[in-house]
């Protein structure tokens, strides 16, 4: 899963960024609103966090901007604004959910899976449930029939795409953009690895192998 | 105060009565002078013509009848005469059985004297020395038609003054009404300032409201200018504060922390006591108190946007619905209802099982705001401590107390009350009455 995170408080911006990569995302962070405009649309994320109090441009300015651009991605906005006219302003804007400032970093990590879940179709429980698998985002772990399988930082994140994706057709590019950051080389033969690695804890039948195409997540019982 | 149109109308027809009859009183006393001193040449012509019919005869002074006229002859004709020489009276035929009073001057009588059948005389006295002798020669005409006739032309008068009167008061209104219509209309438009139907008074006025109209808008949007600027300097206060805090308490979460619980739980603790205390006083700093114009609570246009963000936040499993009448038009402040029914709603939310419900209803002295929800509810014996705290700084408590803190400063800002009961729902009912205030 790869976000991007728009806070312009530096100190904040650390923290977060921290505690999100412990989770698993892929993160970039940007803390000006005319970077964030052009990234926000040029890049492919699975969900932005603005902070509505940016230099440059506004946030809501911002958000405007990439709905009137036709961009889907869940907005997060986090804002220390936090009477419900200006929510609804921010709701009204474009955005998906609204956080008000102090806020507890699992309260952010709900409603960032929360988010990402809806945006795919999912429901929201309190694990990630998909053919079978129940992943378990605050422990990174999977559990199949009441067992729990260890998994590692880099499995969670590759399982947890797949798992939000079920069914469908990934190519390795698409993986490699949504689960790394900018920043990161991309190496299509890490995803293999961890592709592998998946299926010796899994079974071989949980990621099909589409070739020139990509890998599907099928899980067990289909 | 009353109205200037029947200030002028009060004045106009004053002034109008005064100078009326006044004109129409000194005319006829004009007209009656004049008419006397025309009236007096003919009774002196008369007195002359008496005078040369008297002649020497045989026994004496004599009388010529034959030069009299004919209306001295008629009785109670309306004219008569009296001649008074030494110690003798001669009186007109016409006179019959009454005596025509001597007057003491000579000349013509101010005084009408009464005479037979209703009749006003209008007297002269001429004196001669003629024959050796003092001759004194009273003539009388009657002065009733002429009397009758003042008086049927002061009614008439009268008559055509009313009507005039009445005329001229329908055309001053009417006047009036048209010189005063641009300031029927700032009054129209300040009851639609008011009722929160417009936020500016229109500027195209006559010079004398110029100044008027535009001092009322200056103030308008300067007072929403500082509304919104406060508003923005108390956003941006606190999003210096929480942004910090929001470090903190995220700082509270790393392994370091983790390894001293006691501490982390202290520092938690402190954390959200300030982070409450910036809400709540934050919250009430926002407060507008006063309605501006343009700022109503139009529920129709508020209430479906909000419930939308309601929805959005809580998610699809729970059933929300609003009743208040289609135009209702609430006379607050939009941000500051809109907090207080975000606060309550989103309360209700939380508790809430399946379904939440607001209900609004206007009567003539206010409007009652209803939240029903069907979720577990408040023990009676706890509603009045929910309700209370959050009043004191001592007594800062999580969750559900912040937000009925900030719904009560905004409900005793404007006078209201706010009452838990039951609700039909079976969950808790928050009920808030609202007073409107009267201009």
């Amino acid at each position: 899963m790869r976000l991007l995170l728009v806070e312009d408080h530096v100190p904040l911006a650390d923290e977060l960024l921290a505690s999100l990569t412990r989770q698993g995302y892929a993160v970039d962070w940007l803390a000006d609103g005319r970077d964030a405009a052009y990234q926000g649309v040029s890049e492919p994320y699975d969900l932005i966090i603005l902070d509505l109090g940016l230099p440059g441009r506004p946030g809501l300015e911002v958000l405007r901007e990439w709905r009137g651009a036709g961009l889907s991605t869940p907005v997060l906005v986090l804002t220390a604004r936090g009477s419900w006219a200006e929510r609804i302003e921010g709701l009204k804007a474009g955005a998906d959910d609204y956080l008000s400032k102090p806020f507890h970093p699992e309260e952010l990590q709900l409603r960032i899976q929360a988010l990402l879940r809806r945006a795919n179709g999912l429901a929201n429980q309190p694990t990630l449930d998909a053919a079978g698998l129940q992943l378990d985002e605050a422990r990174q772990c999977v559990s199949r029939d009441g067992q729990v399988i260890e998994l590692t930082a880099a499995e969670f994140r590759l399982l947890r795409y797949f798992m939000l994706h079920s069914g469908k057709i990934l190519s390795k590019i698409q993986l490699n953009e949504h689960l790394y950051d900018g920043e990161s080389e991309r190496d299509s033969n890490v995803i293999e690895v961890h592709v592998n690695h998946l299926r010796r804890k899994l079974g071989r039948e949980v990621i099909e192998t589409r070739r020139g195409q990509g890998y599907r997540f099928t899980g067990d019982g289909l | 105060m009353r109205s200037i149109q029947r200030r002028l109308s009060l004045g106009l027809v004053g002034v109008l009565l005064v100078v009326g009859l006044i004109l129409a009183q000194g005319s006829l006393w004009l007209f009656d002078h004049s008419l006397r001193r025309y009236l007096q040449e003919g009774l002196e012509n008369e007195a002359q013509t008496l005078m040369s019919a008297i002649y020497r005869g045989p026994q004496g002074l004599q009388l010529d009848e034959r030069r009299l006229s004919a209306g001295f002859q008629r009785p109670y004709s309306g004219q008569y005469f009296r001649i008074d020489f030494a110690g003798e009276a001669w009186r007109s035929r016409s006179l019959w059985d009454r005596e025509l009073p001597q007057a003491a001057e000579p000349g013509l009588q101010a005084a009408l004297a009464d005479g037979p059948e209703g009749q006003q005389w209008l007297i002269l006295r001429a004196d001669y020395q003629r024959f050796g002798q003092d001759i004194s020669i009273h003539v009388a005409r009657d002065y009733t038609p002429v009397l009758d006739s003042f008086q049927r032309l002061q009614r008439l008068g009268l008559l055509l003054g009313g009507v005039a009167l009445g005329v001229i008061l329908l055309l001053q209104r009417f006047i009036v009404r048209r010189a005063l219509r641009p300031l029927e209309q700032a009054r129209q438009q300040i009851m639609q300032l008011q009722q929160g139907q417009r936020s500016q008074l229109e500027e195209q006025v006559p010079d004398e409201l110029q100044p008027l109209v535009a001092q009322i808008n200056h103030l308008l949007s300067h007072t929403e200018d500082s509304l919104k600027r406060s508003r923005n300097a108390l956003g941006n206060l606190g999003h210096a504060l929480k942004t910090p805090l929001a470090v903190l308490v995220s700082l509270l979460d790393r392994e370091e922390f983790r390894q001293c619980p006691e501490l982390q739980g202290a520092l938690r603790l402190q954390l959200e006591h300030i982070e409450q205390r910036i809400a709540r006083e934050l919250g009430r700093a926002r407060l507008a108190g006063e309605v501006l114009p343009g700022a109503h609570f139009v529920c129709a246009r508020e209430l479906p946007e909000l419930f939308a963000t309601l929805e959005m936040i809580h998610g699809g499993h729970l059933q929300l619905s609003w009743q208040a009448s289609a135009d209702l038009r609430l006379p607050w402040d939009r941000e500051d209802l809109l907090e207080l029914l975000g606060n309550l709603l989103d309360n209700a939310c939380k508790w809430a099982d399946s379904r939440v419900q607001l209900t609004i209803d206007s009567h003539a002295a206010g409007c009652r705001i209803q939240i029903e929800d069907d979720g577990p509810g408040i023990e009676p014996s706890r509603r009045e401590l929910v309700l209370n705290r959050g009043s004191r700084l001592d007594e800062q408590v999580t969750g559900h107390g912040l937000g009925l803190g900030i719904v009560r400063d905004i409900v005793d800002t404007w006078g209201g009350q706010i009452m838990l009961t039951d609700s039909a729902l079976g969950g808790l009912q928050v009920r808030i009455e609202l007073p409107y205030r009267t201009p």
